[in-house]
């Protein structure tokens, strides 16, 4: 059996990769360059430096025993000792030095497995119905159209240089939700008339814009997998919005396309995939059988405990006599000896004995019912938490702020915090069937849109002091015809989340009986009953009072959120802008009807100094005092001129603590809160103003030109030939601006386009890369 | 019509060289090609031709794949013998290039087809092994008004020019007729390095790719031919024939009448 096919260049990719970490090592390229090329290998540096997390890529779940214990071989000598399952079914090892990188590398490519298209803009690790093959409900066994797709689609150079990353989901229309529905493209298996095939949703993904998938075809033939994900990877690379990175996955082309549009340019591109007889998948049955070269003895148990795990966890195939077992990981971690005892184990039940999950579990099959026992048995031997109910194995928690930069919150530490809650809760957990995900962000990597019950990480303000919190969400449904994301329903501190959980599934508890689901009861009373659940914990104690709520679980410090780096991550960053302008427009509306003087007063200095602090965070900026937030803002917003200098005087007497009469300001500080808030709606997501010189978007005049072009990671000479095609519609004498990498591409380009007669305007370097300003001859 | 991320990647090559840039292939992918024999000047003229996104491209061949072809006609493999030569041909083109349309000529071409078939078309290549033909297609194209690449090997030698009809000197201009049947041996007897016919129709494929963006000078009034054994590449410099019996003002041929004469037992 075969996973996938490994690309055919891959090896002199490692070859060219290796020759980059070295220059990068030496100094000769900078950490920023040096990131565009790791992100799509899948390797990712943690928030120590030179510390790395390898992202590995396994086709619909499916590792084989020897890629598993490659990998844990490989996490044991050379990183934390820990194989990790994403939520994405990929396998994860931690803590990697950066000269060990290549040698991983190389090792995992002589089992067959990649890490190249773990991150960046490329085609990800494609997910499939861990069950698929085996579940007697299913419509059919997917799996090869997994495997074969990926191989497919990896082998193309093109997959790896999109406008953004493109995800994709396989269904094998049984019960269990693959995400199919809520992905960049999606496919779930039907049956018509007796052929196999597929409706396939697109458009669909969770993230801090998150939408449901859109029907694009209610049936395609099997064969036409790959045209149909080709086709909209073209068009996704013809139309795809390279420059605002919070605005370029697939859902948000649909939404700017409309329709109609999306569905168009889609077609044009598949009609002349079908046209051309382009390649039909060529599947390869992955058998599900028993093997015989079996030489264990068999385990005969009769034990209370054993029936209580079958109870649990085996679940009968659709092949007769045939048993798939769940072994559930705590949040998707196994040690690697672990793992190597797990796969030493599975050889004996042949290659095809080992799925991964979405909600970060392994899966073993094909084990006849004679062998249950020896499963059994193994279990003491190796740490799952097979001895809890599944409700804690489905609990998904995204890696959070100790690994992440961008995470806020750590979903890591607070999620066993919550499982030991309710183990002390009395609760029958057996009889609750509750998904819980936690995100650190609200970037969706916890699932939290998918979830029963759902926390997205949030930053809270409590006077001046920030704590780490959740946004509460409840109600997800995914199936092919009814899905709805989890809807955001309330707040709770990072700290009160444990008991709030309990609290919330011990009314749940009560009223079971008459919902079929946790997701009716939060479509109906639920809804209310967690609203009121967590007016319990509304009153938050101040820092003086209890100062555990101001540092995260398992946190070494106090809760932070910029460290002084530019926030990376726009979300939280949202919520201290909103909570500045709240107690602007609040303070304003107050105003209108409040005549004492001194109320008047205290009124306008809570304005002035909402609206000088409310931006500083798009900067990075967090001011230590009170009075510093005033030399902040006149130093990075007036200095600049984003705000008029009409207002300087004002502030330098606030920041001087000079301003005893802030009624004599009033009209300028009404002001200066309008044009704070104006400033703010011109933002991008970016975190650009309008009125300021973005590296994006040259506005001043000597810099306007016609067209425009980012061409930042795009590798020589692929970054001229894209200038060309700028260059060749345009007229003689107009404008084009290029943004250019550094190194190889500024050396080189510029000097192409004027052998080809073109003039060079200007040449600068912005931040990490470069801006062109050429004029076509 | 504009190029398309896959088509930018795939061409990046052609797009990259200055005279010939997004312009030259735009006009690649507007181009209709026809490539007359599907075999040793055919195969490389039909794999650069559809690697280089020629849009159109026409072949006519009426023959079968021979194990005898396997030698030096790259375009087809083991696999194929007894496969339609244009069937076998068209197949390799499209894997090449999924861009290209490929349209097949399963038959011979003679006189009462031929100006038929190579109306609409830009440019002809000739990868024919017959002395009739060759004449056949000059004189065709010449009353067409459609430019050509002339092309034969034998042996170790090679020998092409390239036509635009009325302006340059035509295949009729240099050689009159047709040889007497007696003189030429035939060519099985004579035989043929495999590398050649790859030679000899790669510079028929460059020809035709240098027509069509306007490149560069075509071999236009003069014959390029090279000696293998020394590697010798010389040029035959000439004019226009004002007694040319098709393309002088003169001409007698106004109506294409088919030779007679065996074609040779050997396919280039």
């Amino acid at each position: 059996m075969k996973s996938y096919d490994l690309p055919k260049n891959l090896i002199d990719e490692v070859k060219e990769f290796e020759y980059k970490i070295k220059e990068f090592q030496a100094g000769a390229i900078n950490p920023v360059q040096f990131k565009g090329i790791r992100v799509p290998h899948g390797i990712y540096e943690q928030r120590e430096p030179m510390t790395h997390m390898m992202r590995i890529r396994c086709a619909g779940g499916i590792a084989l025993p020897r890629q598993l214990k490659k990998t844990a071989e490989l996490a044991e000598k050379y990183g934390s000792g820990i194989v990790h399952i994403t939520t994405r079914q990929e396998m994860q090892i931690h803590n990697v030095k950066i000269q060990d990188i290549v040698t991983i590398y190389r090792e995992l490519i002589s089992v067959g497995l990649s890490s190249r298209g773990g991150g960046g803009n490329t085609i990800r690790n494609i997910v499939a119905s861990h069950d698929s093959g085996v579940n007697p409900k299913e419509a059919f066994d997917i799996g090869p159209h997994t495997v074969a797709l990926t191989s497919k689609m990896i082998a193309k150079e093109n997959s790896f240089n999109l406008p953004r990353k493109f995800k994709i989901s396989f269904s094998n229309g049984g019960e269990i939700d693959s995400r199919a529905m809520i992905t960049d493209l999606g496919f779930l298996a039907k049956i018509k008339d007796g052929q196999k095939g597929f409706k396939v949703f697109c458009a669909g993904g969770m993230g801090a814009s998150s939408a449901l998938g859109v029907v694009l075809f209610d049936f395609i033939e099997e064969d036409k997998v790959y045209c149909v994900t080709e086709a909209l990877k073209l068009m996704f690379n013809a139309y795809g919005n390279r420059r605002q990175k919070h605005k370029s996955r697939i859902r948000f082309l649909y939404k700017s396309l409309g329709e109609e549009k999306f569905k168009q340019y889609f077609n044009e591109e598949y009609q002349k995939l079908l046209q051309n007889g382009y390649p039909v998948l060529e599947l390869e049955e992955i058998e599900n059988k028993d093997n015989k070269n079996n030489s264990l003895k068999e385990e005969d148990i009769s034990a209370p405990e054993f029936e209580l795990w079958k109870n649990r966890y085996v679940k009968e195939q659709k092949q007769e006599g045939l048993f798939s077992v769940e072994l559930p990981l705590f949040l998707g971690d196994i040690t690697a000896k672990d793992a190597v005892k797990l796969a030493e184990f599975l050889e004996n039940f042949g290659e095809n004995s080992l799925r991964f999950s979405i909600d970060q579990n392994m899966h073993l099959r094909n084990i006849p019912e004679a062998y249950l026992g020896n499963v059994f048995r193994l279990l003491p031997e190796i740490k799952t938490i097979s001895d809890k109910p599944s409700l804690t194995g489905k609990m998904i928690a995204c890696t959070g702020a100790d690994t992440c930069k961008l995470g806020l919150c750590l979903p890591r530490g607070v999620t066993p915090e919550i499982q030991r809650a309710l183990f002390e809760s009395g609760l029958d957990l057996d009889k609750l069937d509750v998904r819980i995900h936690v995100s650190g962000c609200a970037n969706s990597c916890g699932c939290h849109h998918s979830a029963d019950l759902g926390f997205k990480g949030k930053i809270m303000r409590k006077d001046k002091e920030l704590l780490p919190a959740y946004v509460v969400l409840a109600g997800a449904v995914i199936s092919e015809n009814e899905s709805r994301f989890a809807e955001e329903l309330t707040e709770v501190a990072s700290k009160d989340m444990p008991s709030f959980v309990v609290d919330v599934l011990k009314i749940y508890s009560e009223k079971k009986a008459r919902f079929n689901s946790f997701y009716e009861y939060a479509q109906n009373e639920g809804r209310e009953d967690i609203i009121e659940a967590a007016k319990k914990y509304s009153n938050i104690p101040s820092y003086e009072e209890d100062a555990s709520y101001y540092t995260d679980w398992t946190a070494k410090e106090k809760f932070t959120v910029l460290k002084g780096q530019k926030a990376e991550c726009s979300a939280s960053l949202y919520d201290m802008i909103d909570f500045d302008k709240e107690i602007i427009d609040n303070s304003l509306e107050k105003l209108e009807s409040v005549e004492g003087q001194e109320e008047r007063n205290n009124l306008l200095k809570k304005i002035l100094f909402s609206a000088s602090r409310m931006l500083l965070v798009t900067k990075g900026l967090e001011a230590s005092d009170e009075l510093s937030v005033y030399g902040l803002f006149l130093k990075n917003f007036i200095g600049p001129n984003l705000v008029s200098g009409e207002f300087a005087d004002m502030i330098k007497k606030a920041q001087n603590a000079e301003i005893g009469d802030y009624k004599a300001f009033e009209d300028k500080i009404i002001k200066l809160a309008d044009s704070v808030k104006k400033l703010y709606e011109s933002m991008d997501d970016s975190l650009q103003f309008k009125t300021e010189e973005s590296p994006e978007e040259p506005s001043s005049d000597e810099n306007s030109a016609e067209k425009f072009k980012d061409l930042r990671g795009v590798k020589c000479p692929m970054n001229f030939v894209k200038a060309k095609i700028e260059l060749t519609p345009m007229k003689s004498g107009d404008k084009l601006a290029l943004l250019l990498d550094d190194g190889e591409p500024i050396e080189n380009v510029p000097g192409s386009i004027e052998s080809e007669g073109h003039a060079i305007l200007k040449k600068e370097k912005q931040a990490e890369h470069w801006f062109l300003l050429v004029k076509k001859g | 019509m504009n190029l398309n991320e896959e088509q930018i990647e795939r061409y990046s090559r052609h797009i990259l060289l200055k005279d010939v840039g997004v312009e030259g292939q735009m006009k690649l992918l507007n181009a209709k090609v026809l490539i007359i024999g599907a075999g040793g000047l055919g195969a490389p003229a039909a794999m650069y031709l559809a690697a280089a996104g020629v849009g159109t491209i026409g072949i006519a061949d009426k023959d079968k794949v021979d194990i005898t072809n396997l030698q030096r006609q790259i375009i087809h493999f083991t696999k194929d013998i007894d496969v339609e030569k244009v069937s076998s041909a068209k197949e390799k083109m499209n894997q090449i290039n999924p861009d290209v349309e490929v349209k097949t000529y399963n038959e011979f071409l003679m006189a009462n087809n031929i100006r038929e078939i190579i109306r609409g078309y830009d440019f002809v290549i000739d990868g024919t092994d017959s002395f009739a033909s060759k004449f056949l297609i000059n004189d065709a194209c010449v009353l067409e008004g459609i430019p050509f690449s002339h092309g034969g090997i034998l042996r170790f030698d090679g020998q092409t020019m390239t036509v635009k009809p009325n302006d340059t000197a035509c295949y009729r201009c240099v050689f009159i007729k047709p040889p007497p049947a007696n003189v030429v041996p035939t060519c099985s007897q004579a035989g043929v390095l495999g590398a050649i016919a790859g030679m000899l129709g790669t510079i028929q494929a460059a020809e035709a790719l240098k027509f069509i963006t306007g490149v560069g000078e075509p071999l236009y009034n003069k014959l390029l031919s090279f000696d293998a054994k020394s590697m010798r590449f010389r040029e035959i410099k000439f004019k226009k024939n004002d007694k040319c019996g098709v393309c002088s003002e003169n001409a007698h041929i106004t109506e294409l009448k088919d030779e007679e004469q065996a074609a040779c037992d050997l396919t280039t």
